[in-house]
């Protein structure tokens, strides 16, 4: 199913003469299999777009599409389950829960799923085995290095097997042999499985591997790129 | 409920995130919980204790007359000459921790002076043993159980008839059958009550005499008075009536009432305190969990799998430590039990005078087991509400996006 942003745009009004544009006329079709970058300076409004997606901030006109299904008439309720059913999210700063060992992290949408404990079992095997920390699944986020951290977060992202994974500044955090092997990890992902990855980022070497390249600034795709991956 | 398992060991962990934080959270719950079940158990232990003794003294738990004694019309009249005997009462077990009374109102006078006192006939080898009274007898000695015409007065009265140990007094009242009623009586011994009004108003003599001056039929008498302290059923008698001591004497009874209803109004207080206090720790504990609240949000938690997670986590740190607290207020109630607590302690050393008696009780607590469910219902109710608000906090910031 294909997600589609049509004549998309948020206001952020401070007040009637004071309006800020967080995205204007934003047309997007993500297909499946995509492997997608946002690119731009701090404030062009790279996030809102990645927000709007998910569902997170509601658009203050244009439609939001999702298999034909309008996301907007959701309510908020049916937006989180929206997002914990067809999406993954990877954060600049992992977002793991340090009380929870990597396995439980990874476990913890499969649950929110509400899937029994084989499937789950099954599932956290199989992403820990994709991210390379199979044995690690019983140590806690604080025993880890950023790099791991991060393969965890992508792990929790794909065990749900959601139809497209957002990741925020994914490799900012990183040192940059960590960051080429994580991003290394995002196109096998993307090959092996067909995930439709979706990147707001900075990092040159990303928006170097990515499929298709959008330039934003001051909420306006100003400018497509594709590259041959 | 797939999932609930999960959702407990995630609010578990979640309790030792920060421990110090949680120790002490679940220290001053549990020592709060502890502290209200020992105040409970002693507030009602010791208003039994301090009863016990007051009542023992002379009053006694319950009253067994003639219907119409107590009528408050015969007593504003003075007119109290209703009678009954054992013939009256059905379940004769009620004798084993009762004792016979003749009472009516009479002149007492010595050589200068007479005042009106309340002369009571008493069953004197029953009350040495049911009752308290003769340790009272702090000069002379208490009534003789074979004797007769002998009369113990408060030392008060005896002070304001200016009467000792071995003068005779003239006792003048109403017969039943309406006539003149005196007779000569011997003072063998003083009560002393404390200086309370008691002392000048009360007189005590052998049932016989006292039977025999009120024109009474040996086999007659007023009141039965009931002793038993451990059974607060009233006795149910058919033909006579039961009267309870909170009836008898209502000024008393509404201040152990008040006693124990306030000791209520403190445990609430005290809950209060300890969860404004709670509710303080759980906002912060809260608040610096937002950026996390707001990422399980993103990855698809609901408000209202974050708001269980919380609730649950207080819940089960509130039922830890209601239960070690509940145990803790055990033990201290149980080792108060075994070592009594002397009231003393709380004036000062110096001996309570209540309705005009001295007691000196040693407070023996004993465990009251509905404050094992109340206690902790009440310290869920307040955990709940102080919940409320930095769970409306939470449940509205964790909305945001990444």
């Amino acid at each position: 199913m294909q997600f589609e942003l049509i004549n998309v745009e948020k206001i952020y009004q401070a007040s009637e003469e004071n309006k800020v544009y967080g995205a204007k006329d934003i047309n997007l079709k993500i297909a499946e299999g995509e492997f997608m970058a946002l690119v731009g300076p701090s404030g062009s409004g790279k996030t809102t777009v990645l927000n709007l997606i998910a569902g997170l901030i509601l658009p203050t006109g244009g439609q939001l599409k999702h298999g034909g299904g309008d996301i907007t008439s959701l309510s908020l309720e049916e937006r989180t389950k929206h997002r914990l059913d067809y999406m993954g999210f990877i954060f600049q700063d992992y977002q793991l829960l340090p009380i929870l060992t990597a396995a439980e992290n990874i476990e913890f949408p499969l649950q929110l799923k509400g899937f029994d404990k084989k499937e789950i079992k099954d599932r956290v095997d199989w992403a820990l085995k994709q991210v390379g920390l199979e044995k690690m699944g019983n140590r806690f986020p604080k025993q880890l290095s950023g790099g791991q951290q991060q393969r965890v977060s992508i792990a929790r992202a794909i065990a749900g097997k959601p139809q497209l994974i957002l990741a925020d500044e994914p490799t900012a955090n990183l040192d940059s042999k960590t960051a080429q092997e994580i991003i290394e990890l995002f196109l096998k992902l993307n090959k092996d499985f067909k995930l439709t990855f979706i990147f707001s980022t900075h990092d040159q070497r990303l928006i170097d591997q990515v499929r298709t390249v959008l330039y934003i600034k001051d909420g306006q795709i100003t400018e497509t790129r594709t590259h041959n991956v | 409920m797939r999932g609930l398992g999960f959702l407990i060991k995630f609010s578990y962990r979640n309790l030792w995130r920060a421990p110090k934080r949680t120790f002490i959270m679940l220290l001053s719950l549990c020592l709060g919980t502890g502290f209200i079940i020992w105040d409970l158990n002693f507030a009602t232990s010791g208003s039994k204790e301090v009863m016990k003794e007051f009542l023992t003294q002379y009053a006694g738990r319950y009253h067994i007359t003639n219907p119409g004694y107590y009528d408050p019309d015969n007593r504003k009249e003075f007119d109290n000459y209703k009678t009954m005997s054992d013939e009256d009462i059905e379940k004769k077990e009620i004798f084993e921790k009762s004792t016979r009374r003749v009472t009516a109102p009479v002149f007492v006078s010595g050589e200068k002076k007479t005042l009106g006192v309340l002369l009571t006939g008493l069953e004197v080898e029953r009350e040495m043993k049911l009752s308290t009274l003769a340790r009272a007898v702090t000069v002379g000695k208490f009534l003789n159980p074979v004797g007769d015409k002998e009369i113990i007065l408060g030392k008060r009265l005896a002070e304001r008839i200016n009467v000792q140990i071995g003068d005779e007094v003239a006792v003048i009242g109403q017969a039943l059958d309406g006539s003149v009623a005196n007779d000569l009586m011997k003072v063998v011994g003083m009560l002393d009550f404390g200086g309370g009004d008691l002392e000048e108003s009360l007189a005590f003599t052998q049932i016989s005499t006292a039977q025999e001056l009120m024109a009474l039929d040996s086999s007659r008498y007023h009141q039965r008075v009931n002793f038993d302290m451990e059974h607060d059923d009233l006795p149910v008698l058919k033909n006579v009536a039961v009267t309870n001591w909170t009836e008898i004497l209502p000024e008393i009874g509404v201040s152990v009432k008040f006693i124990d209803n306030f000791t209520w109004v403190v445990s609430f207080i005290i809950v209060l305190v300890l969860s404004l206090g709670l509710s303080n720790t759980l906002m912060i504990t809260f608040f610096e969990r937002e950026k996390e609240f707001q990422s399980l949000n993103i990855i698809g938690a609901k408000a209202s799998w974050v708001t269980m997670s919380l609730m649950i986590e207080v819940f089960l740190l509130g039922t830890v430590a209601i239960f070690f607290g509940a145990i803790i207020g055990h033990l201290f109630t149980t080792y108060c039990y075994y070592y009594p607590v002397n009231i003393q302690v709380f004036t000062g050393g110096k001996p309570i005078i209540m309705g005009g008696m001295i007691i000196q009780p040693l407070v023996r607590l004993y465990p009251v087991l509905d404050y094992y469910w109340q206690v902790p219902l009440l310290i869920y109710f307040f955990l709940s509400t102080t919940m409320i608000y930095p769970l409306i906090r939470v449940v509205r910031r964790s909305k945001n996006a990444i």
